[in-house]
């Protein structure tokens, strides 16, 4: 039966329900804890660093966010692989367990199309990722204030904040992710299971393997290799593999927004270097220009999973 | 007999040795004298002076003779020295000479004019006299000349000229001279030896001797172009001599490249032409002529200027040229060190230029193309799957 008047009318109840189940739960609070505790050890050992070192640094503030000290990984890496933990435990089960209370036909016998379910459960999903993401943020730059001393130019605050942006796009994909297998498998287990598990391939497995790849399709040039160069061919595919993943991508943004003096994030030839000044920092636009593409990426990815999620949602049989 | 051999012998003996004794004296000349170099001598007055006189014995027996001077006019001092200190009297031996020294001391205030002081020798059969006009003058004169090797001499506002100039000294006695040079404001100028490096204000030359000294003259570098006179100056007591000395500096373009307003660096965009002004100032002293614009840029670059060439740029005055710079397709964004020159015969000029490459937004705007596809592609989904 198609359907009358606008998709989203409900939308905003569905949204709010969400939220306040999301931010009530048990399962959000662990979930918070677990990264702010984690950020703040990253943000604690970057300090430490920051403080022993004497060079000056134009942009000391973004140094909080980049900055590692053994044994702890620095604060971009360690939000790089929670963020999408915080999104697949936050998404996992959204669709599945309203099936399993049999509570799904219940709420779409109410005024409020399946649009609007869904739409309503991704942008709580977002709001409430968004809200911690935000506050993290918050946290960082206050800490940051307080411990260094030292108060942020427009331009690092600028940067931090486009970074911040771009978590949330990040946490987005892995949301819309986590929403489509929920919608696919009835069961939450296997959803969780089967997002978790793809997580690890796409981060951690598909980079090494987008190397193999990569060289079992361009073989490397022994000429290179015996200067010890990478073949150009096989570093571009292998980095056109590797982009596949979303992990990588804002790996790439992250670096290209946190470190003003990135010109490029693909290979460079030495010709393109020839009389550059190097070490001088590019303005704002420049460096989002640059990681543009890959914002893209996310955005659209995120945006094409949820349609995916969505149509076949619109098709499932509720009342089963 | 054997007296008339020991008589014989001795007047031998006699004979050798006055023909020995008599090898430097005339053989005719007989007597004791009492003899001057000069016996008419100027003195100044306030000063000590000495005026050598001799008792020569030729060929007579020693003799006694009591010394006195007279005519000494009132105030003066005569004393007559001999071995260093005052004598009365003097014995020359024979064929031998007695130096004696006539010390007058003559009071400041003595007036001008020709004194004869009278020496005598009074002996028991000699009676030697010497008259010794002593002439009064106030001062003696000093001379200089001053000569110039090459007076005139030619360049650019950097280079130094050096004057080579002979000092001779024309007076009877040796000076101390000392060394000025009168030049155009700003102009350094630095007497040195002939050949060394030490500067020197003042230069001892003996009397008669000519002695050589180094003039060197530098003139300020923003020199105009033209002749400049030098004076040199050479000053003893109150000798004076001066020189003239001619300076032609030629003029020199100096050329100065900047951007407009002093600022050098640009943005571009990759693979687009963008035109910086460049100023090319000519802080010269002459005009530059035929000044070639070039400039090098990383590989892939393009760099040319409108005009090409400027013909002429007067001294402090100034060219706006537009430089027309067009970064490579590749370039990544970033910034770039770009040099610009400026060459005129000789003289050239460079300035480093930093060139900010900022990338097409081209891909930017095709970035929003996709997602907006993607939202399209949503919108679609909601239309086409949307149902209760």
């Amino acid at each position: 039966m198609q359907r009358e008047g606008s998709a989203f009318s409900g939308l905003g109840v569905v949204v709010l329900k969400e939220l306040s189940d999301h931010l009530t739960s048990v399962r959000m609070r662990v979930l918070e804890w677990l990264v702010v505790l984690v950020a703040l050890a990253a943000l604690y050992g970057a300090i430490q660093q920051i403080k022993d070192t004497t060079a000056e640094d134009p942009f000391l503030f973004l140094r909080l966010f980049t900055t590692s000290r053994d044994p702890l990984p620095s604060f971009v890496s360690f939000l790089s692989f929670l963020v999408p933990l915080m999104a697949i435990g936050l998404g996992f089960d959204t669709v599945n367990s309203e099936h399993n209370r049999r509570t799904l036909s219940r709420i779409l016998s109410q005024p409020i199309y399946r649009d609007a379910l869904l739409f309503g459960k991704f942008l709580a999903g977002l709001i409430t990722l968004s809200i911690s993401l935000v506050t993290l943020w918050l946290l960082v730059v206050g800490l940051g204030l307080l411990l260094i001393g030292i108060p942020p130019g427009a331009e690092e605050i600028a940067r931090s904040f486009v970074f911040l942006l771009v978590t949330i796009i990040y946490a987005g994909v892995w949301l819309a992710l986590a929403l489509l297998f929920s919608i696919l498998f009835r069961s939450a287990a296997t959803a969780a299971l089967v997002t978790l598990g793809l997580w690890l391939f796409i981060t951690f497995i598909w980079p090494v393997l987008a190397g193999a790849v990569a060289q079992a399709i361009i073989p490397p040039d022994p000429r290179y290799t015996a200067l010890g160069l990478q073949t150009p061919g096989t570093a571009e595919l292998e980095q056109i593999l590797a982009r596949l993943s979303p992990s990588t991508l804002y790996a790439e943004v992250v670096v290209a927004l946190l470190d003003p003096t990135t010109r490029a994030l693909g290979p460079i030839y030495l010709s393109q270097l020839q009389g550059a000044v190097l070490g001088a920092p590019l303005p704002l636009g420049a460096s989002v220009l640059i990681a543009w593409p890959q914002i893209v990426a996310m955005i659209a990815s995120a945006l094409l999973l949820f349609v995916v999620g969505y149509v076949i949602f619109q098709r499932q049989e509720v009342r089963a | 007999m054997r007296y008339g051999l020991i008589a014989a012998l001795a007047a031998f003996a006699v004979l050798f040795a006055s023909a020995a004794k008599s090898d430097d004296a005339p053989k005719d000349v007989k007597g004791i004298y009492l003899m001057s170099d000069f016996p008419a001598v100027t003195v100044r007055p306030g000063e000590t002076s000495t005026i050598n006189l001799r008792l020569h014995n030729y060929d007579m027996t020693p003799e006694r003779l009591a010394l006195s001077v007279s005519g000494v006019p009132a105030g003066w001092t005569a004393t007559l020295m001999g071995g260093g200190q005052p004598v009365a009297a003097a014995m020359p031996a024979t064929n031998s000479s007695v130096s004696l020294e006539l010390r007058l001391d003559v009071p400041k205030n003595a007036p001008n004019g020709t004194q004869t002081i009278t020496v005598a020798a009074q002996g028991a059969t000699s009676n030697l006299q010497l008259p010794v006009a002593v002439t009064l003058a106030k001062d003696l004169p000093a001379k200089l000349t001053l000569t110039p090797q090459l007076p005139q001499l030619r360049g650019t506002s950097k280079s130094s000229f050096e004057y080579q100039l002979g000092i001779k000294n024309d007076s009877g006695k040796k000076l101390t001279v000392s060394l000025s040079a009168h030049a155009p404001q700003n102009f350094d100028t630095t007497f040195t030896e002939q050949y060394g490096s030490q500067e020197l204000n003042a230069v001892p030359v003996d009397a008669g001797q000519t002695k050589d000294v180094k003039l060197k003259v530098t003139p300020p570098n923003t020199a105009a172009a033209g002749d400049y006179k030098i004076t040199a100056r050479v000053a003893a007591e109150d000798a004076v001599a001066t020189t003239d000395l001619g300076m032609t500096i030629t003029g020199q373009p100096k050329l100065d490249i900047s951007g407009r307003e002093g600022l050098v660096s640009t943005r571009a965009s990759a693979g687009k032409e963008t035109s910086v002004p460049v100023v090319i100032t000519n802080t010269g002293t002459a005009p530059a002529e035929d000044i070639q614009l070039s400039g090098s840029a990383p590989s892939g670059w393009k760099i040319t200027f409108d005009p090409k060439q400027v013909d002429r740029i007067a001294p402090n005055d100034n060219k706006e040229v537009q430089a027309l710079i067009t970064p490579t397709e590749k370039a990544i964004a970033g910034d770039y060190v770009t040099t610009v020159r400026a060459a005129a015969r000789g003289e050239s000029a460079s300035t480093n230029f930093r060139v900010t490459v900022t990338t097409s937004t081209m891909w930017g705007i095709a970035g929003v193309g996709i997602i907006g596809v993607a939202l399209l592609v949503m919108v679609g989904a909601v239309a086409r799957f949307g149902r209760r």
